[in-house]
């Protein structure tokens, strides 16, 4: 209820664990009271609404491998989980082999906002409007997770079960996010449609990344991932199949843009209604394919 | 609720302060240091009237715990100017007549700060997304984006 | 002011003199409502609000929350009986036996802190039973609505304000002017809109703040973020039972008011609940949420015009009728209901008028006053029927308004005569500075590109004799102390009041100090710092306590001197003679005086002028027809116009350049008049592309920054040209009239007017979101 919202944050215990054992153990003790936090830019908003109430926050922002950015020329990018964004937006292995990330990264609300706000807080949100999500999940990105069992991979894909609701269980602490090797020579981009020209949060977000493929019918390979349109981040397989098997041509990017349209469930709220984000999907899908097929094309 | 002791170095001086678990960077500096120029326009991390300085980042001090700032670097409005010499941002913001009720004017020039420490000669472009996340509702911002412009020229011309 | 004294213009008026409070804000000295230091004492509050739109409160049981550690009180509208209001007194402190928005005030706390404060509210047991609401001002204006104040018949009321007893509409304006009736048939061309203008926020980036604390004998002291410190006085203390003399209201730097923190909105809150707790500060900060649905907001209005005209573009007729979403307490609203009633016609002669402007209750937050007080939300839809009109009868709309604006001399609305204005400069200059007439070519394949204006005028709506006053006072050092009661919000207001004192007196504009922040206790009054009357009203009593002050130290010197006083005058801050050349600096004298010419004792004393001002000439406007001899003091009109794109793909629209022109009368500081056509403009664009307090069942959606957007630094205009036309207001100083609302007033229209120009298409009111845009392009075929 909107006359419920705290003027400031609640009152809480903040708990900062020296290892990821003691976290996942902690966490473990008090489900549903403890919860981890990074950045904290949607938990204390969160909180302040009357959404979250937990009796404990948890800091996991120094532990082990938590602030790795790392690059390895055969396993791919490693985004620590306390990494910020403008960490993210300003390394030269994101910039040169993921700008794509970058991108993403930089779309979201303000610099300073950024300089707390973190890729795996955006994923563990688990909002459908997350702006990292997409990229993230183009290139196939594999969560390290530390559980009270010890460590784990989970594919990013599997992760999100609903607006807000992921696999995690409780002494589960996200340490990372490994993104695979860029294919060969490939583009990106990352289409955000919010009121104002910037900062906003996305009322429709696509991502595309396209690369040569000499497996595919069409001679290319087009993952996309949609943003604010269903429960979920939600990636049009039926679009991306379609791209694949046809020889790509204005027509073809056209329909491929109806399938993913026609793939999502948006809702009407207050920021958006079903209608016009379906015909953004759309527009914004042609917009995006189309940029990324001619980039892959002046090569 | 459990009080922390934090040491903070705030506009140069370290700070010993217990902060409780819950209070935010923003309420340290204008409730425990009674340092009240940075601003509380929204606690959410909207409007950008409480940005400060943390460890030479911009961030939103409402959307930081003060007991994270242990060993941490804070600079305010107030640690902008240098012995009363002001800095550039803020000189150059008052020629151009980019300051009227003056209340994102604090986190306004902490962000034109941080920017020019980063990237010391910005596009016209730079300098408004720099910007995006400071809220100003009585300027329209042009004459601010200006003075930013003039600011970068000033340190320029002085290095 | 005599016209003779019009001629001459001293310094610094007409120059662009720096702020003069610049240096502490930036430097973030500038103390602020919520950065003043209570020390321990302090106590903090948090309001338990009405979470239904309409209800009957049942029972309140505070005896859990009482009995919480470290809350000090709790009171409940029980203890205040008094109403409070400023046209009308329709409104309790705290709700008594009913609420009528959600978010209406039923208790308050006052506790050690605000933590424990907040969490005494949830042990507070509220009973509704909840009633049935109005949410729209059309259906409050039907039979069937449920009424909301059954009592309004009893409330107390200005006498220029004529409320309907028994039904939901607290004022009915009305002019009859001429005959409409019998006018359509001779019009070659008529059009009938109807439009909605939703409820929008002042988003101030200060929200609203009040401490206050009681002593032991009753006295009040009230610190808060304030445009109104005398207005606050006296409605509070009316409300309490207790005289104006016995509460003092200090107001500190003000972070944006936009008319928000006019009269009095959540400051009594606070008062109420430190009255029981006395001799300890209480202090009410509204968190930016609150600040979105309980504080004032901008009414909504339903808006319905017909306006017709000869083939000559000549305007015949107007029949307009505006319904007013009021909210729950309308004693502010129902003066805009008024102010939109009497400029109905926006600037232009209008021989047959038949307007009804009736200002509704609803169950929705409650409306006040903002920046344009309904001139925005008026001339939203008036704009944009005057362009139709033009495009029927096949006219250039330049062309159609150059025909029809105001002239000095054109009969008004309401019957009396305008005076010279600088309209038509205002509407030429913003043409071409606009490019009116050339088409830029889109600038890509999926864009569209428009021009659009839009004329406006606006009045200080206010009673008819809302005053002002000034002293001044000098040191041993010879410089100013100006001693006023309008506040600086922002807008310039103490930088100009430096600048005429300094200019009116004879010293230079760094020799004067304001004697901030003003203190009902020692500031001279003020009515309201609201209606951009402070340069004009101010200024003229800044004048009269200027010349006052010089009058005592010219009269000295030349006592003393034994000289004609009219070879003497006051000059840098030294009293010179014409005729014998001497000199003396003000310091000399100012304090101790002068000696007798004989030596035999002394002269003078020290010097203190002083000066007020209020109209004197605005007549009543007869009930039944809206018509009287001079209904306002002036008008300020002006134009704006922009140039947008937009984009075929989004719907989404990118202003490009944005002109303005308006005729200030004088410019006192021209920079700073620009400043508020800069910043006017950009409130307008938000207005019109992003705002909206998205209301449902009587709940606002989007009470954050999250969803009710504003403009950013990258929403602005790539070009931006202010324009300063100077038409003197014959008793305004050195001509000067206001500025300060007047730069948000057209934008709507001249932006809708634009996208009509790009795309073809209207709406029925702003925002014009890109979602609107997009949906309204692929039902008109624009895209698929």
């Amino acid at each position: 209820m909107i006359t419920d919202t705290h003027p400031t944050l609640p009152e809480f215990e903040y708990i900062r664990p020296e290892t990821l054992g003691e976290a996942s153990a902690f966490l473990a003790r008090y489900p549903g009271d403890a919860r981890p936090f990074l950045g904290g830019t949607d938990v204390f908003v969160r909180m302040r609404d009357g959404f979250l109430t937990p009796k404990f926050l948890v800091d996991v922002k120094s532990l082990d491998g938590m602030n790795d950015l790392l690059f390895h020329p055969e396993k791919g990018l490693i985004v620590g989980a306390a990494v910020n964004m403008n960490q993210v937006v300003a390394t030269p292995d994101v910039q040169n082999h993921y700008p794509l990330l970058a991108e993403a990264c930089r779309s979201v609300a303000s610099y300073q906002l950024r300089n707390r706000a973190t890729v795996i807080g955006n994923i563990c949100n688990a909002s459908p409007a997350g702006d990292t999500i997409g990229a993230c999940l183009v290139f196939d990105g594999r969560l390290h997770i530390h559980g009270i069992d010890g460590s784990r991979q989970e594919a990013l894909s599997d992760f999100f079960l609903g607006p807000g609701e992921t696999t995690l269980n409780a002494g589960d602490i996200v340490m990372a996010i490994q993104l695979s090797l860029p294919p060969k020579d490939c583009e990106g981009i990352y289409l955000k449609l919010g009121r104002n020209k910037l900062s906003d949060l996305s009322i429709v977000g696509v991502t595309v990344l396209g690369y040569r493929d000499s497996d595919t019918a069409s001679g290319f390979h087009f993952r996309i991932a949609l943003a604010s349109v269903a429960p979920v981040p939600l990636v049009p397989k039926k679009a991306e199949t379609h791209l694949a098997s046809h020889s790509i041509t204005p027509q073809i990017i056209l329909e491929a843009a109806q399938m993913a349209a026609d793939a999502c469930s948006p809702i009407d709220d207050v920021r958006g209604g079903a209608k016009y984000r379906k015909q953004m999907v759309k527009s914004l899908s042609v917009k995006a394919l189309t940029k990324v097929w001619e980039k892959l094309n002046s090569k | 609720m459990a009080f922390h002791k934090i040491n903070v170095s705030v506009n140069g001086e370290i700070e010993q302060v217990a902060v409780p678990s819950n209070m935010t960077l923003m309420r340290m500096l204008r409730e425990s240091l009674a340092l009240t120029g940075t601003k509380n326009g929204c606690s959410a991390g909207e409007c950008g009237t409480c940005t400060v300085l943390m460890n030479g980042e911009p961030v939103n001090s409402c959307m930081v715990l003060a007991v994270e700032c242990d060993g941490v670097e804070i600079i305010t409005v107030e640690g902008l100017a240098y012995d009363k010499r002001l800095d550039p941002v803020q000189e150059t913001i008052i020629e151009a007549g980019g300051v009227q009720c003056g209340f994102c004017t604090p986190g306004i020039l902490i962000s034109a700060r941080a920017l020019l420490d980063r990237n010391p000669n910005p596009s016209e472009e730079e300098i408004r997304e720099a910007l995006v996340g400071n809220l100003c509702r009585c300027t329209g911002y042009t004459r601010i984006i200006e003075s930013v412009k003039k600011a970068a020229k000033m340190k320029l011309e002085m290095a | 002011m005599t016209k003779a004294d019009l001629k001459t213009v001293p310094s610094p008026v007409g120059e662009n003199t720096p702020r003069i409070d610049s240096r502490e804000k930036v430097t973030g000295a500038a103390v602020y409502a919520d950065d003043i230091q209570f020390g321990n004492a302090l106590l903090y509050a948090r309001i338990k609000r009405s979470p239904h739109p309409h209800a009957l409160i049942k029972n309140i049981d505070i005896t859990k929350a009482r009995e919480l550690h470290g809350v000090k009180a709790i009171v409940t509208g029980e203890d205040f009986p008094g109403f409070i209001g400023l046209y009308l007194q329709d409104r309790h402190i705290f709700c008594r036996d009913r609420v009528r928005y959600v978010g209406d005030p039923v208790a308050g706390v006052a506790a050690i802190s605000e933590e424990i404060a907040q969490k005494a509210l949830d042990l507070i047991d509220v009973e509704y039973e909840v009633l049935y609401p109005v949410l729209d001002p059309e259906f409050g204006i039907s039979p069937e609505a449920p009424i909301l104040h059954p009592d309004l018949g009893k409330y107390v009321v200005a006498d220029f304000i004529l409320p309907k007893p028994d039904t939901n509409v607290s004022n009915h304006f009305k002019i009859r002017k001429g005959d409409v009736g019998s006018t359509w048939e001779k019009c070659a061309a008529v059009i009938e809109r109807k439009y909605r203008i939703p409820h929008i926020q002042h988003v101030p980036l200060e929200p609203h703040v009040a401490i206050a604390k009681v002593d032991e004998a009753g006295e009040v002291t009230l610190w808060d973020s304030s445009q109104s410190p005398f207005a606050q006085r006296s409605l509070i203390a009316d409300a309490l039972g207790i005289s104006q003399s016995e509460m003092r209201v200090i107001a500190p730097s003000v972070g944006g008011g936009f008319g928000g923190k006019a009269g009095v909105s959540m400051e009594s809150l606070a008062v109420a609940i430190a009255t029981k707790v006395k001799g300890r500060p209480v202090k009410l900060l509204l968190t930016r949420e609150e600040e979105f649905y309980t504080a004032f907001v901008r009414q909504g209005l339903v808006a319905y015009f017909k306006i017709g005209c000869d083939k000559n573009g000549k305007l015949l007729a107007m029949e307009n009728t505006f319904y007013w979403d009021g909210g729950a307490y309308t004693e502010y609203g129902v003066n805009i209901t008024r102010a939109a009633g009497y400029s109905c016609t926006g600037p232009y002669e209008v021989p047959n008028v038949k307007t009804d402007s009736y200002c509704v209750y609803s169950n929705h937050p409650v409306g006040g006053p903002m920046r344009g007080f309904g001139m925005p939300e008026m001339h939203a839809g008036l704009e944009q029927c005057i362009e139709e009109l033009a495009l029927q009868i096949g006219m250039d709309s330049i062309e159609f308004r150059r025909r029809n604006c105001l002239k000095e001399g054109s009969i008004l609305a309401t019957g009396g005569k305008m005076h010279p204005t600088g309209l038509s400069q205002c509407l030429e200059e913003s043409a071409k500075a606009i490019g009116w007439g050339h088409k830029a070519p889109p600038s890509a394949p999926n864009k569209r590109r428009g021009k659009g204006l839009a004329l406006m005028w606006k009045a200080p709506a206010m009673p008819p004799n809302a005053g002002s006053s000034a002293w001044i006072e000098l040191a041993e050092d010879g410089k100013i102390t100006l001693g006023i009661g309008c506040q600086e919000i922002g807008q310039g207001a103490f930088t100009v009041a430096a600048q005429m004192a300094a200019a009116a007196f004879g010293v230079p504009y760094e020799s004067v100090r304001l004697a901030a922040p003003v203190d009902t206790r020692y500031s001279p009054y003020e009515w309201q710092t609201v209606a951009s009357r402070i340069t004009w009203s101010t200024g003229n009593a800044i004048v009269n306590a200027a010349h006052d002050a010089r009058q005592q130290v010219l009269q000295l010197v030349s006592e003393a001197w034994e000289e004609n006083y009219e070879d003497l005058n006051i000059v840098d801050g030294v009293v010179v003679s014409y005729k014998t050349e001497k000199e003396i600096p003000l310091k000399n004298l100012v304090v101790y005086g002068l000696p007798k010419p004989d030596g035999k004792g002394w002269m003078g004393g020290p010097i203190i002028g002083r000066g007020n001002f209020m109209p004197s000439n605005v007549t009543g406007l007869d009930p039944e027809t809206g018509q009287g001899e001079q209904a306002v003091v002036h008008f300020t009109t002006g134009a704006q116009a922009v140039e947008l794109e937009v984009d075929l793909d989004t719907g989404k629209i990118d202003i490009i350049k944005g002109v303005a022109a308006f005729d200030v009368g004088k410019a006192i500081n021209p920079d700073m008049v620009k400043a508020q056509m800069e910043g006017g403009l950009v409130q307008g664009i938000s207005s019109a592309l992003f705002e909206c307090l998205q209301l449902k069942d009587g709940v606002v959606q989007n009470p954050s920054f999250v969803d009710y957007r504003i403009a950013t630094s990258t929403d602005i205009p790539d070009e931006v040209q202010s324009i300063i036309v100077e038409v003197p207001q014959e008793d305004g100083p050195w001509g000067a009239r206001g500025i300060g609302e007047h730069s948000m007033v057209p934008t709507i229209p001249a932006i809708a007017n634009a996208i009509y120009d790009a795309i073809g298409v209207r709406f029925e009111g702003p925002p014009f979101t890109a979602e609107k845009v997009y949906l309204a392009m692929l039902d008109a075929g624009i895209v698929k």
